[in-house]
């Protein structure tokens, strides 16, 4: 650490003139034909910043120290930059910027939220704390919509069609990603946060997906909250990532989590069915006849569920399906409204 | 062209030596009047060989009574006949030319896209640094071919060399093509990270996998097993991670692919899902190519992998491929990817299809 403080401090204090100072030294080094690549190139901050993280117990020290790196050198993975971006001594303003992100993951914040961007169903999305940051396996939530989707010929190709709510909306990944590649679908993106509601909104204009989504600040937990939500008409689905942790699992999270992603976001209440049943509860008030409800729910959550659709049958909702997750845990339920 | 699998044909079609006036009888004029009508031969378009064969023995049989013609006195009969043997001999190269076609058997994949893989092989920091070189000479070649190239993985060395990578090629015809460039490749020069400014000979290799499409191969989503970093543990929104790395195994024969390139990790399953279905296929097409004569020079598949098949030497300024020992010079303008390459693999692909046709001949069924 002490060696890089000095390093640091006189390249940043020697660079006015090119031959001086540290600069030069790192020069003359990698003129030397030494096929290392210098401490000042992007691969030897990459292994120091590993080095460091490693130190101080920060987990996926590579990843994080690659995609900071690579970021600052403005590509998305450290594998896609040019390999000769590789070995180049970085200028005095990318070793700052480098510093001063991984300074921020010593701080356990999350990657996504140091980059401000991530990727999601091919979409580049920006992140902002604290503001929930999209999980892969709803990457596959996406993917299970899309097929339902296709497979109902009405649903296709009319104007407008189909039309979405999302209940949570958060950073908007769900809703953009269903409106990318529904291009007749329009979307109600509902979420009791403004935060998020800002960044959908910002997401939807960067993607030029405006047009189709309306952004609205709600909390779907107050009574009859709901109803500012007729005017829009009776929805062909309903999906959702709500707040599943069970509340006990809460202060089990990760630090990056707990002290960087808003609690709202993630705290179900304590079987974290709190959520899921006032979606369940609104659903036959704002979903079509035959309309279908998506979530996507902790592994324990499709037991609870079916026991507590059969405790309400007033509602006329079904559980037509559950998907396992990539790592073979149940993840996605899929539930619908039957006409009595 | 004056290439050596033009020769080889020409000469299947009439024995080198024999003067013209003498009517050459070449072994596939033999075979064609024996098999022409065989249904095995020629699936589906027998009737199409036939006719052609045909037409060809009329029209060589049209431009030797029309050769006649040219020792008449009359001068305008004379100048006729010069222009009508022109013709004939044009339409007989026609002719010959789709017979060609239709004899030499085309594979299953060669309609198709395929996934390139380069490897450094022998040689360190410089093996790698040529690994680098061929695969930025390849997606110029695709370029130049008007082909879609997308890098599905790529893991550099420290100094700007390439360890491996690998990328999907489609486009008209890419297999066909590309098909005859797996194998070792060997580099002789000063390598750059030489202090003594001695030659060195590297390699690296080339795997070269046809991808197949949905109804060529189906693989049953049970027989997957699918592995990344967010299996433990409950998953979801309990968990942030930023590695997304995917492996996917095939089970019943334990072959798996990986791939870490992307941030998200649906795309990562996506590429791997492409290379596992791109090793599988291969190793199904293998018991078609097992069935093919050994003794070719030319081996497609995992048959060719180890095989040093080409050289590149920058003193000599001269690339050499062995397997039908020809050499090219101007190796910068070759490593560019355009019409130099272009030509070798030409050159290749007669040799091929010179050697199939050979096979087809030879057959005693």
């Amino acid at each position: 650490m002490k060696l890089w403080g000095q390093m640091l401090w006189g390249h940043l204090s020697g660079l006015r003139g090119r031959q001086g100072g540290i600069w030069g030294w790192a020069c003359s080094t990698w003129q030397s034909h030494q096929p290392q690549a210098g401490p000042l190139s992007a691969s030897g901050l990459v292994k120091h910043w590993t080095a460091v993280f490693e130190k101080r117990g920060i987990p996926e020290a590579r990843e994080s120290s690659e995609y900071i790196v690579a970021h600052v050198l403005g590509a998305k993975t450290f594998q896609s930059l040019r390999p000769v971006l590789w070995t180049q001594p970085l200028t005095a303003q990318q070793l700052q910027g480098i510093q001063e992100l991984c300074n921020l993951r010593l701080q356990r914040m999350p990657v996504q939220y140091i980059l401000g961007e991530w990727d999601f169903q091919g979409l580049t999305l920006k992140m902002a704390p604290p503001v929930f940051i999209p999980r892969p396996e709803t990457e596959e939530l996406i993917e299970w919509i899309l097929e339902e989707v296709a497979q109902r010929p009405q649903a296709v190709g009319a104007q407008g069609s189909p039309l979405i709510l999302e209940v949570g909306c958060g950073s908007g990944a769900i809703a953009l990603s269903l409106l990318s590649q529904l291009p007749e679908s329009q979307v109600i993106a509902v979420d009791k946060k403004e935060a998020a509601i800002s960044l959908t909104r910002e997401n939807a204009q960067r993607l030029r997906l405006q047009g189709r989504i309306q952004t609205i600040l709600l909390d779907v937990t107050i009574e009859d909250s709901w109803t500012h939500l007729l005017p829009w008409g009776p929805m062909d689905l309903i999906v959702s990532n709500p707040p599943y942790v069970f509340h006990k699992d809460m202060e089990q999270l990760a630090p990056e989590i707990r002290s960087y992603e808003d609690a709202v976001a993630l705290d179900g209440g304590e079987k974290g069915m709190d959520i899921i049943s006032h979606i369940l509860t609104l659903a036959p008030q704002l979903l079509k006849a035959s309309g279908s409800i998506f979530l996507e729910v902790d592994p324990r959550h499709p037991e609870l569920v079916s026991s507590w659709l059969q405790s309400r049958p007033d509602l006329c909702l079904g559980l037509v399906a559950v998907r396992k997750d990539f790592c073979g845990r149940p993840r996605f339920l899929h539930v619908q409204r039957f006409v009595p | 062209r004056g290439s050596v699998g033009c020769a080889g044909v020409c000469g299947l079609w009439a024995p080198r030596g024999l003067r013209r006036p003498v009517r050459p009888r070449g072994p596939l004029r033999t075979f064609l009047e024996r098999r022409a009508g065989s249904e095995a031969l020629c699936p589906g378009r027998a009737p199409e060989l036939l006719a052609a064969s045909k037409l060809l023995s009329d029209k060589e049989r049209e431009l030797r009574e029309t050769e006649r013609l040219l020792h008449d006195e009359n001068e305008d009969l004379k100048q006729l006949a010069e222009n009508e043997i022109a013709l004939y001999q044009k339409q007989i190269a026609q002719l010959k030319h789709q017979i060609i076609l239709l004899l030499v058997p085309s594979e299953e994949p060669d309609e198709g896209d395929l996934i390139l893989e380069v490897s450094a092989g022998v040689g360190g920091q410089e093996a790698m640094l040529f690994t680098s070189e061929v695969f930025d000479m390849y997606q110029q070649y695709a370029a130049f071919k008007k082909w879609h190239f997308e890098i599905l993985d790529y893991f550099p060395s420290e100094i700007g060399g390439l360890r491996h990578a690998s990328a999907s090629i489609g486009g008209l015809e890419a297999y066909k093509h590309m098909k005859f460039e797996g194998g070792v490749h060997r580099v002789q020069r000063v390598p750059k990270t030489e202090k003594q400014g001695r030659m060195h000979t590297s390699t690296m290799t080339v795997a070269i996998l046809p991808q197949p499409t949905e109804i060529n191969l189906v693989i049953n989503p049970k027989d997957l097993r699918i592995d990344t970093k967010r299996a433990s543990g409950a998953g979801g929104q309990h968990v942030n991670t930023t590695d997304s790395a995917v492996r996917i195994v095939h089970l019943p024969t334990g072959v798996f692919s990986e791939c870490q390139q992307e941030r998200s990790q649906l795309k990562n399953k996506e590429v791997a899902m492409k290379k596992l279905r791109a090793k599988l296929y291969s190793m199904r097409l293998e018991e078609e190519t097992s069935k093919r004569s050994n003794s070719r020079k030319i081996q497609v598949g995992t048959r060719g992998r180890s095989e040093k098949i080409r050289t590149y030497n920058f003193p000599q300024n001269r690339v050499t491929d062995h397997r039908i020992n020809k050499s090219l010079y101007d190796l910068e303008t070759f490593m560019q990817g355009d019409s130099l390459l272009d030509e070798l693999i030409q050159s290749l692909k007669d040799y091929a299809d010179y050697e199939s046709l050979v096979e087809v001949i030879s057959r005693k069924d």
